[in-house]
């Protein structure tokens, strides 16, 4: 994808290499930079980091692998075939053209027509889907599934930035796919949220995308500046300085980040007092930044720096992500800002943040970690010659652009006259270009040939400290041999015999004796040991299902509903089927899990890791309720065509459904779960929540009922919107109970084996919860006029 | 868990505190604002008040410490963090122009 990327963006500057340039025609010249764009930021950027986690982070953690492989295969399958679909769309010419933040009216019907932009919102929300499910199973692997006694501050470095960096995902990525589902059904159903004429607004886009939009570009950041605390203090032959500090400026730097989105939003005629609270919030980042990058210059002062490769590309990382950081903070003042947005000025600012903050560290990263991939030493020195081609190359280009963009170039033009004056500065970016490009063409070769037939290493060839060097190279499936105990934050210099230690089986888990791949699960702060966790064994059902979630994602881009409903059918049932096969008829008692403890297994304890899972993911279902909560109090206050011609007001009968299914759904889950635990049947306490789920979802069914037509107006269409989000969730609840219903059926329920009735629980929690507030906001507009 | 909640609240509430005087700032130049009633105070209420959050959180982590050294250090930091952050980012309210 990357290479994709890339032979993308040298389409766009040999287009700009010249002025009145016949190399393309706009239509196609747009094409291929919304997909440059979108391919780097969505298809490359995100993925190539959650790979690199999804390979690595056991090995760090000192577990046999994340907390649900299958997940990490279903994902895995969503991404392939979202992105394929992408690139079908490429080549057919069908691509989306209208920039990779894809605003309206720009992308409505009426300027966009053709499916190229539903492309985009459909396979795009479909790859997020992806993201989703990893970062869901990063957070439940960082704080559950650990080395016994590596509690937090004695967790590798790379380990907290990629929690924060899943987190992050969790809840950016919501008001994104909430954006594309309202552009969506307004493209397929023409429910007005963006028609001003109909009480929508355009800029509600630019908000919902921009909330994504700027944690964006630090959940790509982190991951970096991860890898950089991570290699840095080896190649530094030392270890991090301010371990403390580094985790406190990236939790920070995180949270901050979601208090910038209106600085892309500068030059939409929003009031000065707004824009000077995203002014004041985007330069106060630079203070965790900062904090961080002295920490990395600390390291290197305290130790003894070798000049590896990975070092080099650390130090070419420095030399370029700080200019990018001062060019935003520039952006980030206002009036500077209405000057150059939209200008090439721009583009160079992101290129520096995004190949410097970026790819220069992946880089860095890929070399440092080739030995557990690979099992070989580096022998061949391409990769020298690459770095001094990729990096002035670098250099060369976007100093040019940002010239060229304070000339006054504004970007995503297709073409320009000689007169502008800026042929002579684009053909030198171009060059550069180029030669930037040879140079990351020859890292590829590099690397091939390096791991084809370049000598067999010893392990740990860095002398690092963590414990994804303690096996041998390459690192074998299952990571570990046993558990280790570790007792400090670099285990490999504590004890040079621990990788020994390991292998002989000291640890915990060492013998498969009940045949099955288990794994320990831990306390989240102490990493004390809580449970023996059973992982599944290899399964052809993540790849059946990821196709059927295709189809339901991309039927609809042939206007086959039929058809993506039906597939949506398949999805749940192969869901339940997955679901199925997790737990057990009988209860085992506690397992010797070797060192002399035993432990429950996770299928016996109140909060098994698919509780974990669930709770994670219902925060990123929150954050979606929240956006559209926020959706519809920007429209009601900002949109120029409110109020509209009346407001729905409820039926007393309505509330009081609303009120009593609600109660149900939070009261049912805890009868059942209290009912098992006393050794008797939960039946009474799941029919109470199953009728509740009902009740909740015929008061959401009175508000379709009472405003029959959501294309009238912004406001129906919201209502409805509401009212889904709402029967979607009673209707999940409802599902999940039933399953419950034919598991504890099964016998797979006993007086210790409630952690599925607690699922169903939190589940019908959620529900009613948000059923509750997305009523009470439908109603009160209607209550009070 | 209750060590994770002590590292990620202050900052989170900054956050929602930052938004709703954002949102209130918006409220004040819509519609629905009341003609008569003056926007700065209420702006200046919402900020003493989002600062005030952080004041307490900050008050609460250092009475109620972690067992962990690293956690309550760390937690330490960043209530500090988002008291400052709380009072830096909506200054606005006191220096500009309310809905120009
Ligand atoms: C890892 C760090 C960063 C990355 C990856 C990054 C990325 C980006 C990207 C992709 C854009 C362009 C969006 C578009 O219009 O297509 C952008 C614009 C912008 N960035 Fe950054 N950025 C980073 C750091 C910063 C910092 C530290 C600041 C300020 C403190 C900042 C301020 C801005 C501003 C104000 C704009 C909007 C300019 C305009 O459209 O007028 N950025 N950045
Ligand atoms: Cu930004």
């Amino acid at each position: 994808m990357f290479a994709l990327g890339g032979v993308l963006a040298m389409l766009i500057r040999a287009q700009l290499a010249s002025p009145h340039s016949a190399f393309m025609g706009p239509e196609v010249y747009n094409q291929v930079f919304t997909m440059h764009g979108t391919v780097m930021m969505f298809l490359f950027a995100i993925p190539f980091f959650e790979a690199m986690t999804v390979y690595l982070l056991p090995g760090m953690l000192g577990t046999r692998d994340m907390a649900y492989p299958r997940l990490s295969a279903y994902g895995f399958w969503c991404y392939l075939i979202g992105a394929a679909t992408m690139v079908v769309a490429l080549v057919l010419g069908l691509a989306p053209a209208d920039g990779w933040f894809m605003y309206p009216p720009l992308t409505s019907t009426e300027y966009s027509p053709g499916i190229n932009a539903d492309v985009w919102l459909l396979a795009i929300t479909f790859i997020e889907v992806s993201a989703i499910a990893a970062a869901v199973e990063v957070v439940v692997t960082v704080l559950r599934y650990r080395a016994a006694g590596m509690s937090l501050s004695r967790m590798p470095i790379f380990a907290w930035y990629i929690l924060v960096v899943a987190v992050m995902i969790l809840t950016a990525f919501p008001p994104m796919i909430l954006g594309s589902v309202l552009l969506e059904t307004e493209r397929a159903l023409d429910w007005p949220f963006f028609q001003v004429d109909k009480g929508g607004d355009a800029l509600l886009w630019q908000h919902l995308f921009w909330l994504f939009g700027h944690p964006e570009v630090y959940i790509i950041f982190l991951p970096a500046a991860g890898m950089i605390a991570t290699i840095l203090p080896v190649m530094a032959r030392t270890t991090l300085l301010g371990y403390g500090w580094v985790v406190g400026a990236a939790v920070s730097l995180a949270v901050l980040s979601f208090g910038l989105w209106v600085h892309h939003m500068f030059t939409t005629g929003i009031p000065h007092m707004g824009l000077a609270f995203f002014s004041a919030a985007s330069t106060l980042v630079a203070v965790p930044t900062a904090v961080q990058i002295f920490a990395w210059i600390g390291t290197l002062w305290k130790g003894r720096p070798e000049l590896h490769l990975p070092m080099l590309w650390i130090l070419g990382f420095f030399a370029t992500f700080v200019i990018g950081g001062l060019t935003g903070v520039m952006l980030a003042v206002v009036p500077f800002n209405w000057q150059v947005h939209d200008t090439h000025f721009v583009v160079a600012h992101l290129h520096y943040v995004l190949i410097g903050g970026y790819v220069f560290p992946m880089v860095a990263a890929v070399y440092y970690f080739l030995p557990i991939i690979t099992g070989r030493t580096r022998f061949f020195k391409l990769g020298e010659v690459a770095f001094w081609l990729v990096v002035p190359g670098f250099h060369v280009t976007f100093l040019a652009v940002h010239l060229v963009g304070l000339l006054g170039m504004r970007r995503r033009i297709w073409t320009y006259a000689p007169e502008d004056g800026w042929a002579i500065i684009n053909l030198v970016a171009s060059v550069g270009g180029f030669v930037t490009a040879i140079g990351f063409a020859l890292i590829v070769v590099d690397i091939a040939v390096n791991a084809a037939v370049a000598s067999r290493g010893r392990r740990n060839p860095w002398g690092a400290g963590t414990l994804e060097w303690a096996t041998a190279i390459p690192s074998p499936s299952y990571n570990v041999a046993s558990i280790p105990e570790v007792r400090g934050r670099y285990p490999l210099h504590d004890d040079p015999e621990i990788a020994v230690r390991i292998a002989r089986g000291e640890g915990y888990l060492s013998w498969p004796t009940r045949k099955r791949r288990e794994t320990l699960v831990v306390g989240t702060s102490r990493a004390e040991p809580l449970q023996v966790a059973v992982l599944p064994g290899n399964d052809g059902l993540p790849f059946v299902m990821a196709v059927a979630t295709a189809v339901v994602f991309l039927a609809p881009l042939w206007d086959a509903y039929r058809t993506a409903g039906v597939a949506l059918l398949v999805v749940i049932a192969l869901a339940l089927r997955w679901a199925w096969s997790n737990g057990s008829t009988r209860d085992e008692g506690p397992l010797d899990a070797g060192r002399g403890t035993s432990l429950p297994s996770a299928w016996e304890v109140p909060d098994p890791p698919g509780w974990w899972g669930s709770l994670f993911l219902l925060l990123a279902d929150a954050t979606m309720f929240g956006s559209l909560l926020f959706g519809y109090a920007f429209l009601w206050t900002v949109a120029p065509a409110w109020p509209p011609a009346s407001y729905v007001a409820p039926g007393l009968l309505d509330v009081l459904l609303a009120l009593v299914g609600a109660a149900a759904l939070a009261a049912g889950p805890r009868l059942a779960a209290r009912a098992l635990l006393a050794s008797r049947g939960p039946w009474i306490g799941l029919l109470v929540a199953l009728a509740g789920a009902g009740a909740l979802t015929a008061a959401a069914a009175s508000i379709w009922a009472a405003r029959p037509d959501p294309t009238s107006h912004a406001y129906d269409a919201t209502l409805w919107l509401l009212g889904g989000f709402v029967a979607l969730h009673t209707t999940l609840a409802a599902i999940i109970l039933a399953y419950v219903c034919f598991r504890v059926a099964a016998g797979y329920a006993s007086s210790v084996r409630i952690g599925e009735t607690r699922i169903a629980q939190l589940w019908c929690d959620f529900a009613g919860s948000t059923g509750l507030v997305a009523l009470a906001a439908a109603w009160l507009p209607g209550v009070f006029a | 868990m209750r060590d994770v909640l002590r590292l990620s609240v202050p900052l989170a509430l900054w956050l929602a505190g930052f938004s709703g005087v954002y949102a209130l700032q918006g409220l004040t130049c819509s519609r629905h604002w009341p003609e008569d009633l003056p926007a700065r105070p209420a702006l200046l209420v919402g900020w003493a008040l989002a600062v005030l959050l952080q004041a307490v959180l900050l008050w609460l982590i250092s009475r109620d410490p972690s067992p962990s050294r690293f956690v309550q250090g760390t937690s330490l930091a960043l209530a500090a963090v988002s008291l400052l952050a709380a009072a830096w980012t909506s200054m606005p309210v006191a220096l500009t122009s309310t809905c120009l």
